[in-house]
């Protein structure tokens, strides 16, 4: 049931993506940043995650567009859970309602 | 301090770490709305690449994180070619080593034998909300800031509904069909942008992410593959650098 290569293929996914979650903590964990390194950190988590969800915002599709105008109004004024029931809910009949 | 206060104090820690352990948990609950459809998307593909029962839950319970699960599966061949999936893998994920330069003032004064198993459980969301607990505790004046306990809560929440609901997508992928017709997607984007208004700090101090989420969307447009996490962060760095020499 587990193919030898496909063991291995595995193994170096997982080997290769432990080492990027240790590595940043590894190089900065004795290290005091500068002022600018410093504003580049703490503008790290952001870019981040705006870069991981950016394909939504080009997406191809005007039910799921309007679905995450919804959303990102949401997002600004309600918790996690609401706002992510609006945001699945709005996408949902979006997409029944308009394709 | 007699005995019986050092098992009273230590009772009282258990009941902390236990509470905070339980706050993650339900801090991770909302984004499993999000997570559990992709999930079984995920080990629906597999399995039609050609990937085991077994084989599902082995690379997502090792590898766990689902970008670059999706990234690899898009490119499996049988048999799989390694060093092609390692790259792609280290591209996807190359995100992680800014997460945990952003951990890193958090946790440094833990031990290594809890730093390094907890940095295992770092994904997207266990460490988008671990560290925005931590900033809200730091800006309330906790000492220390960092909640491992509701970290590991949110981790181990998501860990296993992702190694779970991989294997039965890998088990039930044909009597599912496309998950993704019913707009379950948007929850990732959702989560996200809750996250993001939580980092909000001002107009003027969230220009590297504008830049950030221009450069991703125009990479994502014209490039093909993961480069687009990859392009869109650096710019947002390389536009934070130049701006905070400007004042």
């Amino acid at each position: 049931m587990i193919d030898p290569m496909t063991a291995l293929a595995i193994l170096a996914m997982a080997g290769v993506t432990y080492l990027t979650r240790i590595g940043g903590y590894v190089v900065l964990k004795n290290r005091a940043l500068s002022p600018r390194a410093t504003a580049v950190m703490e503008a790290a988590p952001g870019c981040v995650l705006i870069s991981v969800i950016a394909p939504d915002f080009v997406s191809r599709n005007p039910a799921d567009l309007a679905a995450l105008a919804i959303t990102v109004l949401a997002a600004t004024r309600l918790s996690m859970l609401p706002t992510v029931v609006i945001g699945v809910a709005s996408a949902g009949a979006l997409r029944w309602l308009i394709g | 301090m007699s005995v019986s206060e050092i098992t009273l104090a230590e009772g009282k820690a258990t009941n902390r770490r236990g509470a905070e352990f339980r706050r993650g948990l339900a801090a991770a609950t909302p984004m499993l709305l999000g997570i559990i459809p992709y999930a079984l998307v995920l080990g629906a593909q597999a399995a039609q690449r050609g990937l085991s029962v077994l084989e599902v839950p082995l690379m997502t319970g090792l590898n766990f994180a689902g970008g670059s699960e999706f990234a690899a599966i898009q490119l499996w061949t049988s048999p799989p070619h390694i060093l092609l999936i390692a790259a792609i893998t280290l591209l996807v994920n190359s995100r992680h080593f800014l997460m945990g330069a952003a951990l890193a003032p958090f946790i440094r004064h833990l031990p290594n034998r809890q730093v390094f198993p907890a940095l295992f459980l770092m994904c997207d969301e266990s460490w988008a909300v671990g560290l925005a607990d931590a900033q809200r505790r730091a800006a309330a004046g906790a000492r220390p800031a960092f909640s491992l306990a509701f970290y590991l809560g949110a981790g181990l929440a998501v860990y296993l509904a992702w190694v779970a609901f991989t294997t039965c997508g890998a088990a039930l992928g044909p009597v599912l069909g496309d998950v993704e017709t019913y707009g379950f997607a948007m929850a990732f984007p959702a989560v996200f942008l809750v996250l993001l208004r939580g980092m909000w700090k001002g107009f003027a101090a969230s220009r590297p992410w504008l830049v950030s989420l221009a450069v991703a969307a125009l990479t994502y447009l014209l490039v093909p593959g993961a480069w687009y996490v990859a392009a869109g962060a650096l710019s947002g760095l390389v536009a934070a650098w130049f701006l905070a020499g400007e004042t």
